[in-house]
């Protein structure tokens, strides 16, 4: 027992120094240590055939962990026997202290010794029974979590996916439905709504547009720049800006602006009125919400999107017009003139192609995964990001696909 | 009203008929039935997480029971998750417990878009339905406002407009007392009562507040959380004066079970 006090006040010397939230352990003269806020363990060694604790002081969330580590280690320290804890000199206890008994029970069970509680005040006894003491003192608190098997866990993968497909398809069929229906009686249709929907889509993104597609055209410009100066051909740069822009860069970066503005928001925008009830309220109305909200969002993105590409496309034959007259001396009218010469109406064309389909795709996305929001807030948030994830993805793949397209397919065009 | 229906003089409206509601596997009521008199206030009681709110979608058609079938003015209710327009929705008139006005639209549009959907009416005719039925609820001046800019209460009773734009036969509540203080939250009730003596609509209203049950409620059922069933179903002075059952009086009495 001596040896016990002796490593016991070894192990509180130094630490109570540094931290001044434990008291020097003060066994010998048994006095209750007059330090507030904090708490001491003492073993009474006139207790010969058990181990008695006496804890002393205050047991609250700000030193929880402190009395933990401090209880198990005398306990497992003296493994062979029966533990005692007594509670007569704590000042103040609550639930963090009936954690740690629970974990006190837990650990003498481990070591197949008893523990006992002794001098409970009643407040304390209060506090326990509050939060079924009893119960968890043999139970335990924390269940192992099972672990579904990997069988399972990839049966559950699959059942998901396939849950994810069908709702995908279903809600693509859901919108052709829809736009259908438009067709066939369009003054059941929300035109009045469509308008503001292009006005957002397309209007308002006109300057991120026009700005990012300046520079992109004059960055292709510059690095074109400095590898035809080499070979004399700066003529040349025209031929490569206005490919490059009207082809790929400017739908394709259209399209992600579009999908970061309009994707997103209206994923956040289905999503919260799917979380307040409104989707509900527009069915018991027997409003179609997908014929409400999806079908001019689509017409919107789709009317709005190639708009906004043709804006790029010009921005950005502008910008590379800009850096080959500074860096590479070429006049406007050259440049203009070169240009004419090598861009024809159907790539054009097939830049406008494209950003169609992108608008279409970004205006379904956005909505289907509104319409997959379940719960609260945080859902909405995952719904908006993976709106714009699959936006990218999806438009990358499309692109893609359209590029081997046109190679295999001109004639078509 | 009441007396009314008590005799029996008009037959039911809405017919619950062995209806089990879940989600997937997860049963949360099993084999509800009952009938809601034309013209009376029904209300649907139980303790929290019972499985009110969902019989409710169950009986609007916004969960598509597993077993049995909903029947509104002799019609079996469709299930309208897909979009679809049954014509019985134009007698129905749906208060949730948000409210779910649409925020990007002001109180005006949100009432007229029953109209727009259902009707034919000009314009003109519209926005004096508007305002007459604004006016009907006390928010009379608030047609320019965004839901966003009114409190709670309002936001309800905006809804409650909007549920009875189209004076709809029967109306529905999911607790519109909740998140209300006392006072308006009365207010509420008595424009339920008025609403169901001036026109006779037939109301049913899910709540546990016991002040609104006592101010609004002609008849109520009672449905378990443990048992997942209807547990009592009565006019409301027998069920709180006269009731035997332990469940039933606790919750009229605000007992906790295990006293």
């Amino acid at each position: 027992m001596q040896r016990l006090k002796d490593i016991l006040r070894l192990r509180r010397g130094p630490r109570s120094e540094e931290t001044d939230v434990a008291p020097p352990l003060d066994a010998d003269n048994g006095k209750k240590p007059d330090v507030k806020g904090s708490f001491s363990i003492r073993v009474d060694d006139k207790a010969f055939d058990e181990l008695r604790i006496i804890l002393a002081g205050k047991v609250e969330m700000d030193n929880a962990d402190l009395v933990r580590k401090e209880l198990l280690w005398v306990i497992e320290t003296e493994p062979l026997k029966n533990v005692v804890i007594d509670l007569n000199e704590v000042e103040y206890f609550d639930s963090s202290g009936a954690a740690i008994l629970v974990e006190m029970f837990q650990a003498c069970h481990r070591v197949n010794n008893t523990l006992r509680l002794m001098q409970v005040p009643k407040r304390i006894e209060t506090v326990l029974a509050l939060v079924d003491f009893e119960h968890y003192k043999t139970e335990g608190i924390l269940q192992p979590l099972s672990e579904p098997g990997f069988v399972t866990q990839v049966g559950e993968g699959f059942v998901a996916l396939g849950n994810n497909s069908r709702d995908i398809l279903t809600f693509i069929g859901a919108c052709v439905e829809a736009l259908a229906r438009d067709l066939i009686r369009p003054s059941r249709a929300g035109w009045e709504r469509l308008w503001k929907l292009i006005e957002r889509a397309g209007a308002n993104a006109v300057p991120i547009t026009a700005i990012l597609g300046f520079l992109m055209g004059g960055v292709l410009g510059f690095q074109a720049a400095i590898q035809l100066k080499k070979f004399g051909a700066n003529i040349f740069v025209a031929d490569l800006v206005s490919l490059a822009i009207c082809l790929e860069m400017g739908p394709l970066m259209t399209a992600l602006i579009v999908s970061g503005r309009s994707g997103a928001g209206y994923a956040a925008h289905i999503g919260t009125m799917a979380v307040n009830e409104e989707i509900d309220a527009l069915r018991v109305m027997g409003i179609d919400p997908i014929r409400y909200l999806v079908s001019p969002r689509i017409l919107a993105v789709a009317f709005a999107l190639p708009c906004l590409t043709l804006f790029a496309d010009l921005l950005g034959v502008a910008g590379g017009c800009l850096v080959a007259m500074v860096s590479l001396d070429l006049t406007p009218v050259g440049y203009y003139n070169q240009v004419h010469r090598v861009l024809e109406l159907t790539d054009v064309l097939k830049g406008l192609t494209k950003s169609l389909v992108f608008g279409v795709e970004i205006a379904i996305i956005g909505c289907l995964r509104g319409f997959q929001v379940r719960g609260g807030a945080e859902s909405v948030g995952v719904a908006t990001t993976s709106a714009v994830v699959t936006c990218v993805f999806v438009i990358t793949i499309t692109d893609a696909i359209f590029a081997v397209l046109f190679y295999y397919a001109p004639s078509l065009w | 009203m009441a007396q009314e229906t008590d005799n029996g003089s008009s037959g039911p409206i809405i017919s619950v008929r062995n209806v089990t509601v879940g989600y997937g596997s997860e049963v949360i009521l099993r084999n509800i039935s009952f009938d809601v008199m034309e013209g009376e206030v029904l209300a649907i009681l139980g303790r929290s997480g019972c499985g009110k709110s969902t019989l409710l979608r169950a009986m609007i058609g916004l969960l598509e029971p597993q077993r049995g079938e909903v029947f509104i003015a002799g019609e079996r209710m469709q299930s309208v998750i897909d979009g679809s327009s049954a014509p019985v929705l134009r007698r129905i008139g749906v208060l949730f417990q948000s409210g779910a006005l649409f925020s990007s639209m002001t109180v005006a549009e949100n009432v007229a878009l029953p109209l727009r959907q259902y009707t034919d009416l000009s314009d003109g005719t519209i926005e004096k339905l508007v305002v007459l039925k604004l006016h009907e609820v006390g928010l009379a001046g608030k047609e320019r406002m965004l839901p966003s800019e009114l409190s709670g209460g309002m936001q309800k009773r905006a809804a409650l407009a909007r549920a009875m734009a189209l004076d709809p036969k029967i109306l529905f509540f999911d607790e519109p007392s909740a998140g209300l203080d006392p006072v308006t939250s009365a207010e509420l009730d008595r424009t339920i009562v008025k609403i169901n003596e001036t026109f006779g609509t037939t109301i049913v209203i899910v709540t546990h507040e016991l002040a609104s049950i006592n101010a609004v409620a002609h008849r109520a059922i009672m449905l378990g959380r443990e048992e997942k069933e209807l547990i009592a179903e009565g006019s409301l002075e027998n069920l709180r004066d006269r009731s035997e059952d332990p469940r039933v009086r606790g919750f009229f009495n605000r007992m906790p079970l295990e006293s």
